[in-house]
């Protein structure tokens, strides 16, 4: 009796709950969607976030959004994936480029083909509107998934009055792997056995190191990953085994790169801070150092050891699934407008991400911008040579398999090789379910 | 109720004994309505957001898919046993066994010297108090992001000054060798202060008259430690070591924000494993089946240190 009348008095409160929660979307007015936004960078982001919502209502008087800040890229996720659960879905989401395929795997996202159709345009001219290096991670199965939304590369960036120092012209940065070890051991100081000033740092933490094995391994000529299909991944191959090898040898062999495992802010410090003449990192830091720095830097593409080329990184815009036809009307109307060339232009200019979106660099103010920053240029030039960010089943999980043997080669705990191997075993171990169902399942 | 029974047993016919039953079933909640009535509030949010979801994370843990687009299916114990099988769940757990002696051990030994130095009150002594206090008012997350940059490799406050002395640096978190023991650090400078309140509780209650007959009878500070105070504060010992070790396995915010379990695994903890599970991996089987090992270790540790306690209050 007691059960039943505790059950009854939770039952009431639930009731009046999801009444109250359903009200606002039986009464008149506008369309209300929300949009989750993580945050990445750094924490003007959300103000900036804001300022283009506030702007959105301002011109639309259909639609009400609210953008919800939900956290890294990592938590974005979660919520995401816990309010799909939860049957409420946000009506649109900035998520980490490489999450959607697993998303696709998993039925979490809207194919926004009939979308794009029911304006009147195809997908090809749709998705002509941005560079073609980001399409790769919007497209799946040759339906469109997802919109870029704003996007980075790695760059090589380098302490200008040092390299003058050491006798190096920063006009003429290091383009191959031989020119940017001779530059980082020129660019070592040391004190007996102490080392004062390192040639070059990497960033090595979670997410950021498969970023740059995937980087080095693309100069190197590889893939890292099958494009095509997401059950496949290429660590115990020579192309990655010579990007290892040679990262392992900045540290132990010529000693011109801090041993260990160095995350990215702890990368970025050095490099202000100037304990680092070179760095690789995301061309989202360039603001950071352009702001930070108190000394003149230079950017320039990653050197190649067969090819250049580099990932993309950043968030494209996505719809979850199991929206109602008017939200979803709604967000589409909002992602649009988010990534039309003037708005596209002025997020990259607030963030120091880039505009995804070609026309945005021919708006008046990027044209001036750009004028006014030349480093900023070199990001967009970069991606005549980027390739897609690798996105498998079980994305992270996978990419993890390969972190934590790279870490325990750049601490001298593994030798390369044996590190690929056990790399490989084990990502191959994470996606079996996936291929059992796909590549493995005969007739 | 016990002056009740007598009553209702005269009025009772041997006709209807069920009838009896129930309706002394009905006085007695009657008589104990009030009491569930004023526990209905929390009864409520307890079931919604504690037992409800334990229940849920047992249902969850007996179900599993075997390929992505498969149905869940029931899979009995397959989830525990996958866990238990998962090289990365055992080392999760030794991490977490040499992090929870490793931090309890020193962050108490220091809570009470802290405790014995400052045990007089007066206003030197306050102020110190305080200031060993603060960082338990330090968010772990503000804290975390604070060591951060105090352990960064060369440029790094704590390389600043060490870096003095060692050939070397180290590479306070990105060294498998280290980085458990620089999160360890964080976590004794955090809570010594919290565990020395209780300390500075117990030694209120160490009685005046026998420390007075003590030195009396001319007993040293070392003789009046080891024969009075420690004994006196064996309760605290035993409620601080119970808090301490429930920290080292609940608290892990400052793995999420400094090293993310890494490098390779050597700072990953139980329950930064099970969100791997649920939201990497997402997993939620071997998520709710890791969770289940882990609540029933903690209930156990819990019961044992009641028990214990009750048994000391009971004994002789």
């Amino acid at each position: 009796m007691l059960f039943s009348r505790r059950l009854m008095l939770g039952l009431a409160m639930i009731g009046t709950m999801a009444g109250a929660l359903a009200f606002p979307a039986l009464a008149e007015g506008p369309t209300e969607v929300d949009l989750f936004f993580p945050v990445p960078v750094d924490g003007k982001l959300a103000r900036d976030m804001g300022t283009l919502i506030k702007e959105f209502n301002e011109t639309h008087a259909d639609v009400k959004a609210t953008a919800v800040y939900t956290g890294s890229y990592d938590d974005t996720l979660i919520k995401t994936r816990a309010a799909i659960k939860a049957g409420k879905p946000p009506a649109a989401v900035i998520m980490s480029a490489n999450f959607l395929l697993d998303m696709q795997i998993e039925n979490e996202l809207t194919n926004l083909d009939s979308l794009i159709a029911a304006d009147g345009t195809t997908k090809e001219k749709f998705l002509g509107q941005f560079f073609p290096a980001l399409q790769g991670n919007a497209v799946i199965n040759r339906s469109v998934y997802g919109v870029p939304f704003h996007n980075s590369t790695p760059l090589l960036y380098i302490n200008a009055d040092k390299a003058k120092e050491a006798g190096l012209d920063p006009n003429k940065p290091p383009q191959t792997w031989a020119e940017l070890t001779d530059w980082a051991k020129k660019l070592t100081k040391r004190e007996g056995d102490k080392v004062t000033q390192w040639g070059i740092a990497i960033p090595c933490a979670y997410d950021y190191c498969g970023w740059m094995m995937e980087t080095l391994t693309m100069s190197n000529g590889g893939r890292y990953y099958n494009e095509e299909f997401g059950g496949e991944v290429y660590y115990d191959t020579p192309s990655m085994l010579g990007a290892l090898t040679w990262w392992n040898d900045l540290i132990h062999k010529h000693k011109v790169h801090a041993p260990g495992a160095t995350p990215g802010p702890a990368v970025s410090t050095s490099f202000v801070s100037g304990n680092a003449a070179m760095m690789m990192l995301s061309t989202g830091s360039l603001t950071y150092v352009r702001d930070n720095a108190k000394f003149a830097h230079k950017v320039a593409f990653i050197p190649r050891n067969v090819r250049n080329a580099v990932p993309i990184g950043g968030a494209s815009l996505i719809m979850p699934a199991g929206l109602e036809a008017d939200r979803q009307k709604a967000a589409w109307t909002l992602i649009k407008w988010m990534t039309s060339p003037e708005k596209n232009a002025w997020w990259s200019r607030a963030t120091g991400y880039f505009a995804p979106n070609m026309a945005a660099y021919k708006t008046p103010d990027m044209v001036e911008f750009l004028g006014k920053n030349p480093d900023a240029k070199t990001a967009v030039e970069q991606l005549d040579v980027a390739k897609p960010w690798f996105a498998t089943y079980k994305t992270v999980p996978v990419r993890k398999n390969l972190e934590d043997e790279v870490m325990l080669v750049l601490n001298g705990k593994k030798q390369p090789k044996e590190a690929l191997a056990a790399a490989q075993k084990a990502a191959d171990e994470t996606l079996k379910p996936y291929n059992a169902e796909t590549s493995l399942k005969l007739p | 109720m016990s002056l009740a029974e007598p009553a209702t047993l005269s009025v009772a016919t041997p006709a209807a004994p069920r009838l009896h039953i129930l309706r002394h079933v009905t006085k007695r909640l009657k008589a104990s309505l009030p009491a569930y009535l004023l526990l209905l509030p929390s009864l409520v949010s307890l079931a919604l957001f504690t037992y409800g979801a334990m229940g849920r994370v047992l249902i969850d843990a007996l179900y599993q898919r075997a390929t992505p687009k498969a149905p869940l299916r029931f899979v009995g114990l397959d989830n525990i046993a996958a866990v238990l099988a998962d090289a990365a769940f055992t080392g999760a757990v030794v991490n977490n066994l040499i992090y929870a002696v490793g931090t309890a051990a020193p962050s108490i030994a220091l809570a009470l010297l802290f405790a014995l130095a400052l045990a007089r009150t007066h206003a030197v002594n306050s102020a110190l108090r305080a200031a060993l206090f603060l960082p338990v008012l330090i968010p772990m997350v503000a804290a975390s992001a604070l060591f951060l940059f105090i352990f960064l490799p060369n440029v790094g406050l704590l390389d600043y000054y060490i870096g003095r002395l060692l050939p070397v640096l180290p590479n306070w978190l990105g060294d498998p060798d280290i980085a458990l023991y620089a999160i360890m650090i964080i976590t004794i400078w955090k809570n010594a202060g919290y565990y020395m309140l209780f300390f500075l509780a117990g030694l209120q209650a160490v009685p005046e008259d026998v420390m007075e007959a003590a030195h009396l009878d001319g007993a040293g500070p070392y003789q009046r430690l080891r024969h009075i105070i420690l004994p006196e504060l064996k309760p605290t010992f035993l409620f601080v070591t119970v808090i301490a070790i429930l920290n080292a396995v609940t608290q892990v915010d400052h793995v999420f924000v400094m090293t993310q379990g890494g490098p390779s695994n050597s700072t990953n903890l139980v329950l930064f494993y099970i969100y791997q599970q649920a939201v990497e991996h997402y997993d939620i089987g071997k998520a709710s089946a890791a969770t289940l090992l882990t609540l029933a270790a903690l209930m156990g540790l819990t019961a044992l240190s009641f028990r214990t306690m009750a048994n000391r209050e009971g004994g002789p």
